[in-house]
């Protein structure tokens, strides 16, 4: 099967069971339709996402086994963080199972699927600011300004600190006993 | 010597002198001390800490020999579990079921998580501290606390509720009902639920 998408495709072969193709935005639908209709790779097991914001691009990933489950093949595209070229048409006609992923990867990154209309809250709720898993979005400045943190005991120490003092002491009290004997 | 749990309370009602010393009466100290051996927990489970339910509930552990017994629904539920970290998503169920409990109910929250977010501190839909949302009765520690652990918090409970040492977490909530519903309503925003309030008159 790889022989012969190796005719269509430049194939990168990661490793005997992972094969990878780099392909453009622009010949996405019509790769994945056919690999997805003329080859043996026919479940998506999972879309990944890289944040590139210092090359201001999303990296996807769209993982493809075959039926026998003894091959993955990755498409790799890159789409504009911002702006009108960074939407992408679905997937759901080819794999229904895109529908859940989309909708994840539509809350966490942001990135929306012409098509898909199931793009509204899924793990988080009623989430207001930027998603969450874009690398501009400061988590701990976040936190810091929605929850209140319980302050420590007033007695509460350095935890290294205090352990090195008592290897100390204990090396000390060591050191006493073997001059006693 | 009497042992605990076996004091004659029929002694104690006939002498009036004696009941009046602490802060219950001697009806109420009787009620009590029936409340405190028959434990309804409500079967719900957020996060880790819901592993460690099932050996306390079973043959290993047998909680139900002090009186802890699991139920199905809100309702009939005297006490809320809350095992482990709460996500936005799962706290609005949390406090939905919560609402729906009929007066006295107690919570017991299990976990580092729930006292100041445990390994979850920078995480951002996780709440840090539970007790901003909800009464808590007794905490548990740890990560995750053993079914022991989870035992010796029923035990303190029971001991809280006998003894009325402790302002149950209800009538806290029941009386800053307006704070714990500000620190909701910070987090959910204005989609948050309609408050469910027919138990403060004994409605429920």
């Amino acid at each position: 099967m790889i022989k012969i998408l190796k005719q269509h495709y430049e194939i990168e072969e990661k490793s005997r069971r992972l094969f990878k193709i780099h392909i453009k935005k622009e010949e996405f639908l019509k790769t994945l339709n056919f690999i997805g209709l003329n080859s043996n790779f026919i479940t998506l097991s999972q879309i990944t996402c890289t944040d590139w914001i210092e090359d201001e691009v999303f990296t996807l990933n769209y993982i493809l086994t075959t039926e026998q489950r003894d091959k993955n093949l990755m498409i790799a595209l890159s789409i504009p963080r911002e702006g009108k070229e960074s939407k992408l048409p679905t997937l759901l006609y080819l794999f229904p199972q895109a529908e859940v992923m989309e909708r994840d990867l539509h809350e966490m990154y942001g990135i929306e699927f012409i098509g898909n209309k199931t793009l509204f809250d899924f793990a988080l709720e009623n989430w207001n600011t930027t998603p969450p898993l874009r690398r501009e979005f400061d988590t701990l400045a976040y936190v810091n300004e929605q929850f209140d943190f319980r302050k420590g005991r007033e007695d509460n120490r350095d935890v290294k600190v205090e352990t090195k003092r008592r290897r100390a002491e204990a090396k000390k009290l060591k050191a006493k006993k073997e001059v006693k004997k | 010597m009497q042992e605990e749990g076996f004091i004659d309370y029929q002694k104690v009602l006939n002498n009036e002198e004696h009941a009046i010393k602490g802060t219950q009466s001697a009806i109420q100290k009787a009620v009590d001390w029936f409340r405190s051996k028959s434990m309804f927990v409500l079967a719900y489970g957020t996060g880790c800490g819901a592993i460690e339910m099932p050996p306390t509930f079973t043959s290993r552990y047998d909680i139900e020999r002090i009186g802890v017994v699991g139920v199905a629904t809100p309702r009939q539920a005297d006490i809320l579990i809350v095992s482990g970290y709460c996500s936005y998503k799962t706290l609005k169920r949390v406090i939905r079921s919560y609402e729906q409990m009929n007066e006295p109910k107690y919570i017991i929250a299990l976990g580092s998580c729930t006292i100041n977010g445990g390994m979850y501190w920078d995480s951002y839909n996780t709440i840090k501290r539970l007790e901003d949302y909800l009464p808590v009765d007794i905490y548990v520690n740890g990560c995750m606390p053993r079914p022991e652990a989870l035992i010796e918090g029923f035990v303190k409970l029971q001991k809280n509720i006998r003894e009325a040492s402790k302002e149950a977490g209800y009538i806290k909530y029941r009386e800053n009902n307006k704070f714990y519903k500000e620190n909701q309503k910070k987090i959910f925003g204005e989609n948050i639920e309609p408050s469910y309030e027919a138990d403060f008159n004994g409605m429920g």
